[in-house]
């Protein structure tokens, strides 16, 4: 049977399965890009089929989840999903329409067993260069889910367009710990992870 | 086995070769031709003779459709009875029979709530805290049915659906967004999954077939928010703020379709639900997606003409 909305010119949109619609998210797209302009490197440690946690680091008020997650769905062709929408309308509801999760551990455990891509934010910081404390309630459940955590830098600048993302490799523990332990301990590995990134940018530059 | 799903159940029920025989209880005639099952036909009140007709009958297989939603076939006090009394007198029979195996339960997703910070998609596993009446009335079917069957030591599989939706099935949503002017919450418009009744007839011969023993979500694929529900079908979207809700519930009652609270909810703050674990017990997918069930909601002519009679004699 053919669909009704195929024989129209109404617009014949949906969402997936967790409410984002692409068809939004194409068309904000070049708002975004008249925003930033995002370079990024290491999109090839990204998994091409499976789930997997990203943690990038934030300074206060630069959106790089959001501008982190647009840039590596782009490069990827996979969608990313950013954790942080407020559970309260219109914000909330508009979030999720550009594939926003709440920071609730159902939620980030739930994507990331359907194979999807997760970004989560570390704690906000007053300095681009360093990298907060990562949520371990939200890492851990990439433990549970046994899904890869990578960090992703990510560096702008308040007032110009140039934004630099790039993905590090897969982290790991030192120590094969069974309880909640692990869940800590993976997600201090992680900031210790982002931060030698960071730091490496700046001997770069 | 008198209401749309119930006989899309039997029918698909008859085509088994594991199902013996087959007998069905409602207080509605059933909506299909069975050539294989036994109908009774009971009101939800009379329990000696439901007791009588499913303890003589002795079954392996209890599936117990008997819910009533909320302004779909009875207002919100005579579901919540009907629910209720055919919850204690089927499955209470059921308990004294001695072949029975399993009991399969229809509910539905509104049992998790959807109150600020519950999860986006809940799975099987998040906590039962239902905002609505209908989801009370749901979580009380399910928690009534498993201490009947924990006395007895039955297995339940639990099937919450989303919102069914098909041509022929009374439900307040589907009337709702078949309305010329459809209304939606010009804050939110949050997301929705809904389930074909085909499909969710299919997952309930499929739990029948394998004793399932736990609950499990059965959701179409994808989502859809009200407005583009109303674009795809083609209706005049009305955006309303928070007021202007209870004049459209009132206009939209005296049109003859009453928003309940479920309905207002998954505008306000949309219903979706993990249903990959279905996937993995049930070993199929449901074949439509959500835009084809809304797509099939909206392709159901109003009148379908089919000539005279004496046209269609000579």
């Amino acid at each position: 049977m053919t669909p009704l909305s195929e024989h129209t010119r109404w617009p014949a949109h949906a969402v997936d399965d967790y409410g984002r619609d692409p068809h939004l998210v194409a068309a904000l797209s070049p708002l975004a890009r008249l925003r930033w302009n995002v370079h990024v490197t290491g999109a090839g440690n990204i998994p091409s089929n499976t789930g997997a946690l990203l943690v990038c680091n934030s300074r206060r008020f630069s959106l790089s989840a959001v501008y982190a997650a647009l840039a590596l769905t782009d490069t990827t062709g996979r969608t990313v999903r950013f954790v942080g929408r407020p559970d309260i309308a219109p914000l909330g509801p508009l979030m999720r329409r550009v594939g926003a999760l709440l920071a609730h551990p159902a939620d980030v455990l739930g994507a990331l067993r359907a194979g999807e891509l997760v970004l989560i934010a570390a704690a906000g910081t007053s300095h681009a260069r360093h990298a907060g404390a990562v949520p371990h309630e939200l890492v851990g459940q990439a433990v549970i889910a046994q899904v890869p955590v990578l960090p992703v830098t990510t560096l702008s600048s308040s007032f110009g367009r140039t934004a630099h993302v790039a993905v590090g490799m897969p982290v790991t523990t030192r120590r094969a710990r069974k309880g909640p332990l692990a869940h800590v301990e993976l997600a201090e590995q992680v900031q210790h992870q982002l931060q030698r990134m960071l730091d490496a940018i700046g001997d770069e530059a | 086995m008198g209401s749309e799903l119930g006989s899309l159940v039997a029918v698909k029920l008859e085509a088994q070769p594991w199902v013996g025989s087959l007998v069905g209880l409602d207080s509605d005639p059933p909506r299909r031709r069975l050539r294989k099952a036994e109908f009774h036909l009971l009101k939800p009140a009379e329990r000696e003779r439901i007791v009588e007709v499913v303890t003589a009958f002795n079954p392996h297989v209890l599936i117990n459709i008997s819910v009533w939603e909320p302004d779909a076939r009875a207002g919100l006090r005579d579901a919540r009875s009907f629910t209720s009394d055919a919850a204690v007198a089927i499955i209470g029979a059921a308990a004294e029979c001695p072949a029975l195996e399993s009991v399969v339960l229809r509910s539905g997703i509104e049992v998790y709530g959807r109150g600020r910070g519950t999860p986006t998609r809940p799975d099987e596993t998040a906590p039962l805290h239902p905002t609505s009446e209908f989801g009370k009335m749901l979580l009380g079917l399910e928690q009534q049915t498993a201490v009947l069957a924990a006395r007895a030591g039955l297995a339940i599989g639990t099937l919450r659906l989303a919102p069914v939706l098909g041509k022929h099935v009374p439900s307040p949503l589907g009337r709702l967004l078949r309305q010329p002017v459809v209304p939606y919450s010009a804050l939110a418009d949050s997301p929705f999954a809904v389930v074909q009744d085909g499909d969710a007839a299919d997952a309930f011969v499929a739990a029948a077939a394998r004793r399932l023993n736990e609950p499990l979500n059965l959701v179409a694929p994808g989502a859809i928010t009200t407005l583009q529900a109303a674009l795809r079908g083609h209706r005049i979207p009305l955006p309303l703020f928070g007021p202007g809700w209870g004049l459209a519930g009132r206009l939209s009652n005296m049109f003859g379709a009453p928003i309940p609270d479920h309905v207002i909810e998954v505008m306000h703050r949309g219903r979706l639900a993990d249903g990959s674990r279905a996937i993995e017990v049930l070993g199929s997918t449901p074949a439509n997606s959500t835009a084809q069930v809304i797509d099939h909601l909206y392709a159901w002519e109003s009148v379908v003409r089919v000539g005279s009679v004496s046209q269609a004699v000579a």
